[in-house]
């Protein structure tokens, strides 16, 4: 075997084992792309069932007023969602401006450091002292 | 050819080839992963219209008891509004300065006949027709006039990406 037989052997076993390399590292990092938009759903999720179902506004006459949220409603929520058989925690809070920026919240435990963590706001309406506000809802959302 | 053969080029060419294949196999497997989080932003994006036209719906321009959406349509049909129209658009501009998604213009408009009223944050966005990314939100909003007529006034709420301002 003389020498450029044995450099063009080494070669191709080089691009062999990179492609095989590219081939995981891109399998790798659809994996952990995957679980971000999963992690991105949950958040979607947890806003959307949060302002239209579990904190709006109810008023005397039992008429749901979507989209509006009672702050009363924010102290006993819990904060744990099931979706798709993986539990989800999350902090909620409210923010709205009324002669300078007020916070309901935070609501939840607090993110972890270790874990990825979505994060989503939307506007939203706050039922504030018989008045309908304009509001952001801001939810932080992290596999339990 | 038995002469290139003897020389090596054709395992060169070979090993080119294999390198090329390689290096675009790299790039489309890298930005193919990116697609399910860039759909999963987009959804989040509709979400943020959809709400922001129910908030401009159904929040009040302080201290009126009228939602934005309704003082904007009485501006654009009654002479007399509830609301001035410059009190409007400043309450609108805040409100939107707030509750805009950063990086995002948004532009309001409601049109009647030959009329129309708009508005967009920042100041000089534009209505954001021609965007090359936009989430947009249609709506109409009822108003019953002195006569008993009643008029639907169409909405539209985009949101869309910034170009240069």
């Amino acid at each position: 075997m003389t020498l450029t037989q044995i450099l063009k052997t080494l070669v191709t076993c080089i691009l062999v084992i990179s492609f095989l390399l590219v081939t995981v590292s891109a399998y790798q990092q659809h994996r952990r792309i995957s679980a971000l938009a999963e992690l991105s759903d949950a958040t979607t999720a947890i806003v959307t069932r949060l302002s239209v179902e579990e904190l709006v506004y109810v008023d005397n006459d039992g008429n749901l007023h979507m989209y509006t949220i009672d702050p009363a409603k924010l102290e006993g929520l819990s904060t744990r969602r099931e979706f798709g058989g993986e539990n989800f925690d999350f902090q909620v809070s409210v923010k709205y401006e009324a002669e300078g920026e007020h916070v309901l919240g935070p609501f939840g435990s607090t993110p972890p450091e270790d874990r990825a963590i979505g994060s989503l706001a939307v506007s939203c309406v706050l039922y504030e002292n018989a008045h309908f506000l304009s509001a952001k809802l801001s939810v932080m959302a992290w596999r339990a | 050819m038995a002469s290139l053969n003897n020389r090596g080029v054709a395992d060169v060419l070979a090993m080119a080839f294999m390198f090329v294949i390689l290096v675009l196999a790299a790039v489309f497997m890298h930005s193919y992963s990116l697609r399910p989080l860039r759909a999963a932003t987009d959804r989040q994006l509709e979400l943020k219209s959809e709400h922001l036209y129910k908030t401009l719906e159904l929040a009040w321009v302080e201290p009126y008891s009228v939602s934005f959406l309704r003082g904007a349509a009485e501006n654009l049909l009654l002479e007399q509004p509830i609301v001035p129209g410059p009190y409007l658009r400043s309450a609108m501009e805040n409100a939107l300065e707030y509750l805009h998604p950063p990086e995002y213009a948004v532009s309001v408009s409601l049109s009647y006949d030959n009329a129309s009223w708009e508005l967009s944050w920042p100041r000089g966005a534009g209505l954001g027709l021609d965007a090359e990314k936009q989430f947009v939100r249609r709506g109409e909003v009822r108003l019953t006039m002195a006569g008993g007529e009643n008029i639907a006034v169409p909405v539209t709420v985009r949101i869309f990406e910034i170009a240069e301002i």
